[in-house]
């Protein structure tokens, strides 16, 4: 920080964010052959990465950086744009641009040979400017600005395969999905104005910032410029959870995230998976002083039921993508539960550790479906190549996707020596420690936790023994001559490094002790909000108990996986039971949107439509009749009286010529007589008037 | 004695038939000849007037005069009749009549 | 009734009737020869106006130059008409006259009607001239000769330049174009 100042730090990190920009109007302004732009799309993200490496070991555990300018102002208030970084940006910064430059490399082979592929890079470039955007900027406004990016961008992306009708259907209902929660986001940024009349991010929630100021005091919520009933603080709270549930797929809003997955695998994994979705998480983190001790209830109330329904709907799927989608709400509900408990440092901790075992998954499983579609295109048997009922015995033939994929599970899992152990423990012991003072339904969170992570590493071990033990269960089908073959090198190299990333030492010195890790050190809050009313959590019993027995039960529940899906040739059959279908179809909650909003929404609109056609259109085109009914009546006047009088006037002219014709005849003598017929006037009229 | 009035009268006939002449016949050389009686009963007037003038004698030298410039006149407008004829084939003046529309 | 004033209307008679005779004969030839009657008869009463000088100049230079140059031009121009007069147009002719004559007895109707108003001897002029009035016996060629050589020496010029140009360009307008 000698050399540095502030200023040119703040400086970096607008270049950090703003170079994948370049790679999106480069692509989308200047014109070249398709496909192009790779090249510079992974150049300009790896030096994202580098400047974001520089800036994490500049700022991480150091001071907070702010620094802003003014950007416009309405009346007296000055809005002002800026740079904040601080543990939780630069951590954020890091993770994004680092998972975003290993999908990048991953898909130039995973796309490769996709007429579009240039509209994909600059997606992606879009996509990765707003997400670091988001992540580094100080003002509420922007941050929703990027927000709203984000969303954008995660559209073009879903519908990226637009000739797909299923993807441009998903991409529609993941925007329209993310809007209602923008919403939420929205209503949070007014109240939070108008009670402290700044969206300054620091300004409001930094230690002793204005949140940090304000009290409850006799059913109204004072600040130092405004004074608001106190009800409006958990409003506001809701509605910025409202907000993030849409962008990280919780409860009401998660069924847009499964149907994101029509989606390339990169892009789920970078976005649906990695970053985008965590986007909630973080704001979440970003705001967290604003909550109040209602809404952190719901917010774990949520994310526990969002856990437990998403892993029970994972329990049953069987397209590859959709049970890691379904995986994904699930630990985003884990996520939620770590922020409603008040273990703000694990949940973050947890987004980073399961950026990148998700991100693996996702990539693993892109690609065992890229194997899986050139087998297919090779063989021109039609089969669903995202399907693991037709996969299996891939062990062999693709050992380290298989490698890597068990260890990104094992993660998911919990399993000890992996970084998954770490995060998700620690939500566990941190979510008991909670409900140890409460009472009643709240009591329940943990055990609804814990039960998720038993499902979990069920669902997860169901779908590596599906996919890689046994036998291949289209050798029947096809011809037995075409094998399955390892992943592409740069595919392969991705899934290499991201592996490393899911064991413990790339966090902690201890496998067995979250606390040594240094983003839980981090990040911990050293001083509490008033309004949260969180104790620091203190050391206990749990911290052994707890894991020890969600091992051994999660130990029991592979093997159980094992005897089902590996050694006996058959799993039981569990298609007639109800709860099976249930959590097949979803626990029908497309099938509920859809009778109950969509359709209420769909019949609204057919009847304004109709109100509109029929009077609204009816009385325009009414209007118009008249309109028409009168032009027509001056036509005519026009035609016959104004046009008659000019052309009366002008046959008038033309008959007098006419007439006046016939005198030049062109005869010498005729123009005689007339001369002298005149001379002879003159003479006879001046003898008439003498003679007078 | 012949009184002056009736060498006006006598002019005064000879110049209308000449205007009749002009005015109405087809042929150009009348024409030509209508505008000599024009002139000669002009000349009668100036002739007859002189008498009263002697020592100036100013009729009877235009008289001369107008009798040289009639000459001159019927000349040219001869040789215009002649050159008409050519290319007209004619030289009746109503059917010269090309700038009528 | 002298015989001076018996001659003098006779003449007039004669020239009258001669010119309405040009206008009126169908004949072209004959109009051309009674017009040559007309002039005679007109040199008549410039005689009877003590202007002998200037009867003789009629003479020669009508009787003599122009007569003769319309008797050729006739000739050269047109000749279908000198050889079949045509008859047929009888009735249209007399339509086509009919303005002419109208328009010529209205002017001579109004000349009449002025010189009936007027008595010229009466004018200033003619009255008090007695001693300028011309006498039979007078030579008038005298006169005559010393107003053009003094008084009227610039338009006697005039007119013998204007008449070279008239000759020059009658000559010119009627020459055959060889190079056409």
């Amino acid at each position: 920080m000698d050399t540095l100042t502030q200023g040119n730090l703040s400086l970096l990190a607008v270049i950090a964010a703003i170079l994948p920009l370049f790679t999106f109007l480069w692509i989308v302004l200047v014109p070249g052959k398709e496909g192009r732009g790779a090249s510079f799309a992974i150049f300009n993200i790896s030096l994202s990465l580098l400047i974001s490496a520089f800036l994490f070991i500049k700022v991480w555990n150091t001071e907070t950086i702010h620094e802003q300018i003014p950007w416009f102002s309405i009346g007296s208030t000055v809005f002002k744009a800026g740079i904040l970084l601080n543990n939780l940006s630069v951590l954020m910064l890091l993770l994004v641009s680092a998972i975003s430059l290993l999908v990048h490399i991953y898909s130039t082979r995973y796309m490769q040979g996709d007429p579009y592929l240039h509209r994909y890079w600059a997606y992606l470039g879009l996509f990765c400017f707003s997400m670091l955007g988001l992540v580094i900027t100080d003002n509420l406004l922007l941050l929703y600005m990027f927000w709203e990016l984000v969303g954008f961008s995660s559209y073009l992306l879903i519908g990226f395969w637009f000739t797909k009708d299923t993807a441009t259907q998903a991409s529609k209902k993941a925007f329209i999905m993310n809007r209602l929660g923008d919403l939420g986001f929205l209503t949070g940024i007014m109240i939070l104005f108008s009670q402290f009349g700044t969206l300054d991010i620091h300004a409001l929630f930094a230690q002793g910032g204005l949140v940090f100021e304000s009290i409850i005091e006799g059913g109204l919520w004072k600040s130092s410029g405004n004074v608001m009933p106190e009800y409006w603080l958990t409003i506001a709270g809701l509605a910025f959870f409202f907000g993030a549930t849409a962008k990280s797929a919780q409860f009401p809003l998660h069924t847009w995230l499964p149907d994101a997955m029509e989606g390339p695998t990169s892009v789920s994994s970078l976005i649906h998976a990695a970053t985008m979705v965590a986007a909630g998480v973080f704001l979440l983190a970003r705001i967290y002083p604003v909550f109040d001790a209602t809404v952190l209830t719901v917010i774990a109330s949520v994310g526990a039921f969002t856990a437990f329904m998403a892993a029970t709907i994972a329990l049953t799927q069987n397209d590859i993508k959709r049970i890691l989608a379904f995986s994904t709400v699930s630990q985003l509900g884990f996520m939620m539960i770590a922020m409603g408990v008040g273990a703000y440092a694990p949940g973050i901790f947890h987004l980073v550790t399961h950026a990148f075992f998700k991100c693996l998954l996702f990539l693993a499983a892109g690609a065992v479906i890229h194997e899986m579609a050139h087998l297919k295109e090779k063989t021109a048997v039609d089969f669903d190549h995202q399907d693991i009922q037709n996969m299996g015995g891939l062990r062999k033939s693709m050992p380290l996707t298989f490698f890597t994929m068990l260890i990104a599970s094992l993660a998911l899992s919990g399993i000890p020596f992996t970084s998954g152990f770490l995060s998700k423990d620690a939500i566990l012991i941190q979510s008991f420690e909670w409900a140890h003072d409460k009472s009643g339904l709240a009591k329940l969170i943990p055990y609804a936790a814990l039960f998720t992570s038993l499902l979990t590493a069920f669902y997860i071990s169901r779908l590596i023994f599906k996919v890689f033990f046994g036998e291949f269960k289209l050798s029947s089908l096809l011809k037995a001559e075409f094998k399955v073959h390892e992943a592409p090198a740069a595919m392969k190299y991705v899934l290499l490094v991201l592996a490393v990333f899911c064991l413990f030492f790339a966090f902690s010195s201890n496998p067995f002790n979250y606390e040594s890790s240094w983003i839980v050190k981090g990040l911990v809050i050293t001083s509490d909000s008033p309004l949260s009313g969180i104790a620091t959590a203190s050391s206990h019993i749990s911290h052994v108990l707890i894991p020890v027995v969600i091992n051994i039960l999660s130990l029991f529940v592979i093997v159980l996986a094992y005897a089902w899906y590996v050694r006996s040739k058959q799993a039981p059959d569990f298609s007639k039971n109800f709860l099976f279908r249930f959590s097949q179809k979803q626990w029908y909650f497309n099938e509920v949107y859809q009778k109950g909003p969509v359709n209420s929404i769909t019949n609204a609109s057919r009847f304004t439509y109709i109100f509109d056609k029929a009077i609204i259109d009816g009385f325009v085109n009414s209007l118009g009749k008249v309109g028409i009914l009168l032009s027509s009546i001056i036509h005519w006047i026009d035609r016959y009286i104004v046009d008659g009088l000019v052309n009366g006037i002008a046959s008038m002219a033309k008959t007098i010529g006419n007439f006046a014709r016939h005198f030049q005849t062109g005869r010498l003598q005729h123009y005689m007589i007339t001369m002298v017929l005149v001379v002879l006037t003159f003479f006879i009229i001046k003898i008439f008037f003498q003679a007078i | 004695m012949i009184p002056l009035s009736h060498f006006m009268m006598i002019s005064a006939a000879l110049f209308c038939i000449g205007l009749f002449a002009v005015l109405s016949k087809k042929n150009a050389i009348l024409i030509l000849i209508g505008i000599e009686f024009m002139l000669n009963a002009a000349i009668l007037n100036f002739v007859a007037f002189s008498k009263h003038d002697k020592l100036a004698s100013g009729g009877q030298v235009f008289a001369v005069f107008a009798i040289v410039l009639a000459a001159a006149t019927v000349a040219v407008t001869l040789a215009i009749v002649l050159n008409v004829y050519k290319y007209y084939k004619t030289i009746d003046p109503t059917k010269i009549d090309q700038l009528r529309d | 009734m002298t015989v001076e004033q018996i001659l003098f209307y006779v003449m007039s008679a004669i020239a009258l009737l001669s010119a309405l005779l040009v206008v009126s004969q169908k004949n072209f030839v004959r109009s051309i020869f009674l017009f040559f009657l007309t002039l005679f008869s007109m040199a008549g009463l410039f005689v009877f106006a003590l202007a002998d000088f200037v009867a003789i100049t009629q003479l020669v230079i009508y009787v003599g130059g122009v007569l003769v140059l319309m008797i050729f031009a006739f000739l050269l121009s047109n000749r279908e008409l000198l050889n079949n007069p045509d008859s047929s147009k009888q009735q249209s002719s007399f339509l086509h006259y009919l303005p002419g004559i109208l328009v010529s007895m209205l002017f001579f109707g109004v000349l009449l009607f002025v010189f009936s108003d007027l008595h010229p001897e009466s004018f200033q002029w003619i009255a008090q001239s007695e001693l300028n009035t011309l006498k039979p016996q007078d030579n008038t060629i005298h006169y005559l000769g010393i107003n053009i050589m003094t008084r009227y020496l610039l338009p006697f010029e005039v007119v013998s330049v204007l008449l070279l140009m008239a000759l020059i360009g009658a000559a010119h307008i009627a020459r055959k174009e060889r190079d056409r």
